[in-house]
């Protein structure tokens, strides 16, 4: 469950300590924000902000590279982040109807978050899992081999 | 997987299933479970083998011996003669001379049942792959020793080109030559990268290999890194593979506090050391010097080349970079030599490959099997044969960047030279099956989905015409497509392969051709009668992207 | 030397000439889009794609290095088709319709391209999707419909301007332009140099202030030095119809290579100042039109009768101009005083230690392009002198040092390495105690750092403002001579205005006091006058102002004699590294006003002046501080 920061300063702190753990070469930049997504849950423009005065790289390129990876998001997300692989293996598996399925049980279309940011839903490109495709990934958690009837009870897990 | 002996096909073309081919399998089926062998014995339908007048027949393999016309009366001595007791049949069997081409194959691969061979995956599964002692029981680091004190790193290199191992990332370059380059490069400093990055959909053996063994990716790092004389490298795994990056991590802090990484390696003048970088989720940073944009915190943007990576790569400094499969063989090859490696598999294509099987089959999972097996090999005898004895309809090999490969051509040796004189593409050892529930439009819109979404839009013709090609795709399978949409989607596929910059953009024109060539009758069914023939497409007559 | 054949032609090229700069040099025309003689390759747009025998596909000649022995085509039918394939995507990506478009007809690089493909049409559907148009810039309008994303704009506000504002959101197909961290562009760090605009190939990028006002068929180009400041960039001044339409930078200058900064690209067209049309002279306590013939007659009875004259121009009018008046007001008036507004503050120290070591100790704003280690003395290179701040920043990502020594707030100290507060006044203080910091190291680690940084570089400079050589004595150039020379570094002095090294040269450089002054003579042109002027020329009883606008000097004035503007008038001006370069008209000046050289003369003649009309003599008389060079 990703830590919410508030304040400003808070986020610069934490920033901060960031940097100076990780280093602050370029090379570091990626590592550093996979670390800022999972702390934060995305990467604001505050510690965009932050992390650009630490580093001395310009926002627009740690901006255009939070963009730019699918594992980053300049967004906030939801408690709960769904990722539906939708890559050709998951697909000849079966895979459309269970992302129909996911996306009538959420009221959710790719890539939005629902109102009470309970729920985040993404679709991917492959995951890696097709050996028990459709595969669906929900936080750290992966269901294989879902099938539509199955999708109301898997979501019934999470709060 | 247990080990298959004999692999049973029966045909099933219209004048077959006509003459009761179906009976005939039901039979096969209940009396090689009263035999005992269903695990030895792989049992499938095929559609595509045939002989007027002596169908159905039955064709055991890997003996080569075909039977026809047979009823279900003569499964029985079928099985218990020539299945159990191993003797064939000689009254029931045909003469192989005159059946239709598509199975010359047969006798061609007589008595070569390719077994699994397991070299990448020989300690997946077997040792623990957190504790480094594991792995040092069964013949760890030893390759690492042996090059370390009796080989320079020419020999080391020479042993590689020797063995004629090919790089395993889908391109098939030749290993050795390419630890040469970087050898010769100008430089001080040189770095080797694993590429770990693995995205091609449909594939997972990276991340066995990485989770099962991964101090095998250290070892062939450290001979590497000491081949072309480097002294740093970087495990480039895909940030989605959680377990994987942390069984690297502890094998990386096992391997230091075991003197096998750091300075003065086995006390000779070797230092080398090893961090991971996570990928951040981009299919497109499994190119090489997309990956290593990526490493040095850019956008995973391809770099035009050249310059290659092996004379400035990562921070401008020659690199090597290879995938983990092909560095999974490096300690193998070294502990049994060349000729031992060049043994297996076929000529130009010596070694092993791991494929992963997908989709519409009764077993899927992942084989390790020498280079030249064939697709009607791994459908019968690793994947147990089609899902509810379903038609095989086409396969679609190498994950996306990969062909389409109709059921016509699945008796090709896969291998690097025989699939590239084919046309097709052996990519990363996806072997996505597909039966006749799939439609071809719908796949490959799937696909062009896939390259739209990973595009990384730096070069024009992949940026544009990928989601254009989508679109137009999304049409045919509305019912609004029109004959010259087709037309527009070659040329997209022709340019696609001659202008983009790196490999995703070449690759992405590829299903559009496939499926063009091997489906057209399909596709324009879409178009001129506004059917799908799998029933899978909308058809609503809207456009709707 | 490489040696390759391009359509047949036989071809010698230094080695790692790219293909594309190869062919061009043979004049065999290759079309691009997203390369750009100012920007690194980066092999993009594929249109410039050229057959390569042996090469299984076609090959981007922008980022193909030329290999002995390579045979070449560029025009195939097979590049053809590719040319006219790549046309026709981009054409289907976003919002082309030409119509529309600004730059259509003439401005935009890809219409041109596909024109010269003889394309009328595309056989590709868009997608249609609309993107959002970001107007909230004072100047420029981001339109990512019309955009290719070719990224010249990116590449050039990274590598030639070092501002780094402009990045791209996302991949594939729905990147996007963006500023910073997509903030509206009015709202980001953008400075307003322009660059980007004047390098979009298309109308993605456009200036509000050109947009609809001139194409490239109906315009006029007039390239000369910008008079903004004594950088030396040379632009071009577009007009239409006697009207400015549009400045732009010129690619082609050796020094600024098509860099500009807002002051020099987009202010001069927002000038709204009220502008005086006719002589004016005050009659009963305000002032009233006149004829050329009343006005100077005045004027010139007053520099005659009175006692106590001052002559004071501005340091921003051409060389001639300049000399032409300390002539007339110097050598022949002999007048109390005759100076420039600047009163030498920005050069006279400098130019006194020049005359005492009889050589010049400054060097070319080219050693900034190349520099290791920049020490800024009370300078900001952010508000001021822009295009030579452009050179150290775009440096900075590429290992480049910044010291940054200031007594005030400095915008360059965002990007700098290391910063150190100077109190002002004290500036030989801190040179002497880094001086001794480097023979007896120090207790202060900041100066034992920046001797570090100084220490470890191989082409240091020193750059120092107009506030340093205002305060500087002897001893503290003397220590600033010892510093450079202890660190093989370059010195470069920025002098102020456009013209101030002129100034220099000519000794105009006495402090204003007018306490005896019964008439003062104020040659203002288009500048505008400082409130302390203003201030100042209250004790003057008789102020003859010699200007373009209405200002609040023209309010005190007893006769206001009106003059062209920058555009309307050519003239030489002296760069602050010495650079002799030609302001060029590009206006015709308004009925009944003339330029400042033609009033100056006039004055001349009604006071039956033979003034020195050579200037450039006069200009070398005095040993420069750095060395004067004729283009």
């Amino acid at each position: 469950m990703p830590i919410k920061l508030k304040q400003e300063q808070d986020i610069n702190h934490y920033i901060r300590a960031l940097a100076d753990e990780k280093g602050h070469e370029k090379a570091e930049l990626i590592p550093i924000l996979h670390e800022i997504n999972a702390e934060l849950g995305y990467i604001s423009d505050d510690a965009i902000k932050a992390l650009s005065e630490q580093m001395k790289i310009p926002t627009s390129q740690i901006y255009s590279v939070v963009t730019f990876y699918r594992m980053l998001s300049n967004e906030p997300r939801g408690r709960h982040v769904i990722q539906f692989c939708e890559s050709a293996p998951c697909h000849v598996a079966g895979g459309r109807k269970v992302l129909l399925k996911l996306q009538e049980e959420l009221g959710l279309t790719q890539g939005e978050t629902s109102q009470d940011d309970k729920w985040t839903l993404i679709t991917t490109s492959c995951l890696g899992i097709c050996g028990v495709g459709p595969v669906m990934i929900i936080d750290h958690d992966i269901y294989g081999n879902v099938t539509p009837d199955q999708v109301p009870e898997i979501l019934s897990h999470y709060d | 997987m247990k080990s298959t002996r004999s692999m049973v096909l029966v045909s099933a073309d219209p004048e077959s299933m006509d003459r009761g081919a179906l009976d005939v399998f039901t039979e096969l089926q209940k009396q090689i479970i009263e035999f005992g062998l269903e695990e030895e014995i792989a049992l499938s339908m095929v559609n595509d083998i045939s002989k007027p007048g002596f169908v159905p027949l039955v064709l055991v393999y890997p003996d080569a011996v075909i039977y026809g016309p047979i009823k279900p009366g003569d499964v029985h001595q079928i099985v218990e003669e020539h299945l159990y007791k191993g003797r064939v049949v000689e009254e029931k069997q045909i003469s192989p001379y005159n059946l239709s081409g598509r199975i010359a194959w047969l006798s061609a691969r007589k008595g070569t049942l390719p077994a699994e061979n397991r070299i990448v995956l020989k300690n997946v599964g077997v040792i623990d792959p957190e504790d480094i002692s594991d792995y040092i029981i069964h013949d760890g680091y030893q390759a690492l020793g042996t090059v370390l004190n009796d080989l320079t790193p020419e020999e080391t290199i020479a042993l590689i080109k020797k063995s004629g191992l090919r790089g395993r990332g889908g391109a098939g370059f030749p290993t050795g030559l390419k630890w040469q380059f970087v050898n010769t490069a100008k430089g001080e400093k040189k770095y080797v990268i694993c590429n770990a990055d693995e995205s091609e959909p449909g594939t997972f053996k990276d991340r066995l290999v990485l989770e099962g063994d991964p101090h095998a990716i250290i070892e062939a790092m450290l001979i590497s890194a000491y081949a072309v004389g480097a002294d740093e490298g970087i495990v480039y795994i895909r940030g989605e593979y959680g377990l994987a990056i942390s069984r690297i991590k502890i094998a990386i802090e096992q391997a230091r506090n075991f003197g096998l990484l750091g300075k003065n390696i086995f006390d000779t003048a070797f230092n080398f050391d090893l961090h991971i970088h996570a990928g951040a989720g981009a299919y497109i940073c499994g190119e090489e010097t997309a990956l290593i944009e990526s490493i040095e915190g850019n956008r995973g943007e391809p770099r035009s080349r050249p310059p290659y990576p092996t004379t400035a790569g990562l921070w401008q400094k020659p690199t090597l970079v290879n995938n983990v499969e092909t560095l999974a063989n490096i300690p193998a090859i070294i502990r049994n030599g060349a000729e031992w490696f060049q043994s297996i598999g076929t000529d130009s294509s010596p070694g092993t490959k791991v494929f992963t099987i997908l989709g519409n089959v009764n077993v899927t999972g992942l084989i390790e099997v020498p280079m030249g097996i064939t697709l009607r090999e791994v459908i019968s005898i690793y994947a147990k044969g089609m899902k509810n004895g379903a038609n095989f309809k086409l396969a679609q090999t190498g994950g996306s960047s990969g062909s389409i490969i109709p059921s016509s051509l699945q008796d090709i040796p896969m291998d690097f030279d025989s699939y590239k004189k084919a046309g097709v593409s052996l990519g990363s050892g996806a072997l996505l099956i597909a039966n006749d529930e799939v439609c071809v439009v719908d796949l490959v819109k799937v696909l062009l989905n896939f390259f739209r979404n990973e595009s990384c839009g730096k070069c024009y013709p992949c940026r544009i015409a990928t989601p254009r090609a989508y679109e137009i795709l999304t049409n045919i399978s509305e019912g609004i497509g029109t004959m010259h949409d087709l037309d527009i989607l070659l040329t997209m596929s022709k340019h696609l392969v001659e202008l983009s910059l790196c490999g995703l953009g070449q690759t992405a024109g590829s299903p559009l051709k496939d499926f063009l060539t091997h489906f057209r009758a399909e596709v324009e069914a879409h178009i001129k009668l506004k059917v799908c023939p799998a029933g899978v497409c909308p058809m609503s007559g809207r456009r709707t992207y | 030397m490489i040696k390759l054949t391009i359509d047949g032609k036989n071809i010698e090229v230094q080695e790692g000439t790219t293909v594309l700069k190869a062919a061009e040099a043979t004049g065999i025309y290759i079309p691009t889009l997203c390369s750009h003689p100012q920007l690194t390759p980066y092999g993009g747009c594929r249109l410039c794609m050229v057959e390569v025998e042996g090469a299984p596909t076609l090959q981007p000649s922008c980022t193909l290095p030329a290999v002995n022995g390579m045979v070449v085509k560029t025009n195939t039918e097979k590049v053809m088709k590719a040319r006219k394939f790549v046309l026709t995507l981009i054409f289907s990506e976003r919002n082309h319709f030409c119509m529309y478009c600004p730059v259509s007809d003439g401005d935009c690089e890809l219409q041109n391209r596909a024109y010269d493909e003889d394309m009328t049409h595309w056989d590709l559907q868009p997608n249609w999707q609309p993107f959002n148009v970001d107007a909230s810039h004072p100047y420029i309008i981001l339109d990512n419909n019309r955009c290719i994303l070719c990224r010249r704009c990116v590449r050039a506000c990274d590598e030639l301007v070092g501002n780094y504002t402009l990045g791209f959101e996302e991949r594939g197909a729905d990147s996007l332009l963006v500023a910073d961290y997509n903030v509206p562009l009015g709202e980001s760090s953008c400075i307003s140099c322009g660059t980007c605009v004047q390098i979009c190939p298309t109308g993605a990028l456009i200036d509000r202030q050109s947009a609809y006002q001139g194409k490239e068929t109906e315009v006029e180009h007039h390239i000369g030095v910008c008079v903004e400041c004594p950088v030396g960039c040379q632009r071009d001044v577009l007009t239409r119809d006697n009207r400015l339409v549009r400045i732009e930078g010129d690619w082609d200058a050796p020094l600024n290579h098509g860099l500009l900064c807002e002051k020099g690209r987009f202010l001069p067209l927002e000038d709204d100042r009220d502008r005086i049309l006719t002589p004016l002279i005050r009659k009963d306590g305000s002032l009233k039109a006149t004829t050329w013939e009343e006005a100077l007659k005045v004027a010139a009875e007053s520099f005659n009768n009175e006692k106590g004259l001052a002559a004071i121009t501005s340091t921003r009018l051409p060389a001639e101009d300049m000399a032409l008046f300390k002539s007339i007001f110097g050598d022949n008036l002999k007048a109390d005083l005759v100076t420039t507004l600047e009163e030498g503050k920005p050069t006279s120290s400098l130019a006194k230690m020049a005359e005492k070591l009889g050589k010049s100790f400054e060097t070319s704003l080219e050693s900034l392009k190349d520099t290791d280690a920049v020490l800024s003395l009370e300078l900001d290179l952010v508000d001021d002198y822009q295009v030579a701040g452009f050179f150290i920043k775009r440096q900075l990502m590429n290992g480049t040092k910044l010291i940054v020594a200031d007594s005030k707030d400095n915008k360059l100290a965002e990007a700098t390495t290391m910063r150190f507060p100077l109190t002002s006044g004290e500036e030989a203080d801190f040179l002497t105690q880094l001086l001794d910091a480097f023979e007896n190291s120090s207790e202060n680690p900041a100066l034992i750092e920046i001797v570090n940084v100084l220490k470890e570089s191989e082409k240091a400079c020193i750059v120092y403002g107009e506030a340093f050589a205002a305060n500087a004595d002897e001893t503290a150039i003397t220590l600033l001579l010892n510093l450079a020379e202890k660190i093989n570094a370059r010195l470069i002095g920025v002098k102020g205005n456009a013209n101030s090294m002129t100034a220099a040269q000519l000794e105009l450089e006495a402090p204003i006091n007018v306490e005896e002054c019964q008439a003062a003579f104020i040659l203002l042109g288009d500048e505008d006058p400082s409130q302390k002027l203003v201030k100042t020329l209250e004790e003057v009883p008789f102020v003859v102002a010699q200007t373009t606008y209405r200002s609040q000097l023209t309010g005190k004035a007893d006769v206001v004699l009106p003059v062209a503007m920058w555009a309307e008038q050519s003239g030489t001006y002296l760069s602050l590294d010495g650079k002799m370069q030609k302001a060029i008209k590009s206006l015709d000046a308004p009925e009944g006003v003339l330029t400042s050289r033609e009033v100056l003369q006039k004055i001349a003649k009604s006071l039956s002046i033979e003034p020195n009309m050579d200037w450039k003599a006069s200009l070398m008389k005095r040993m420069p501080t750095v060395q004067i060079q004729e283009a």
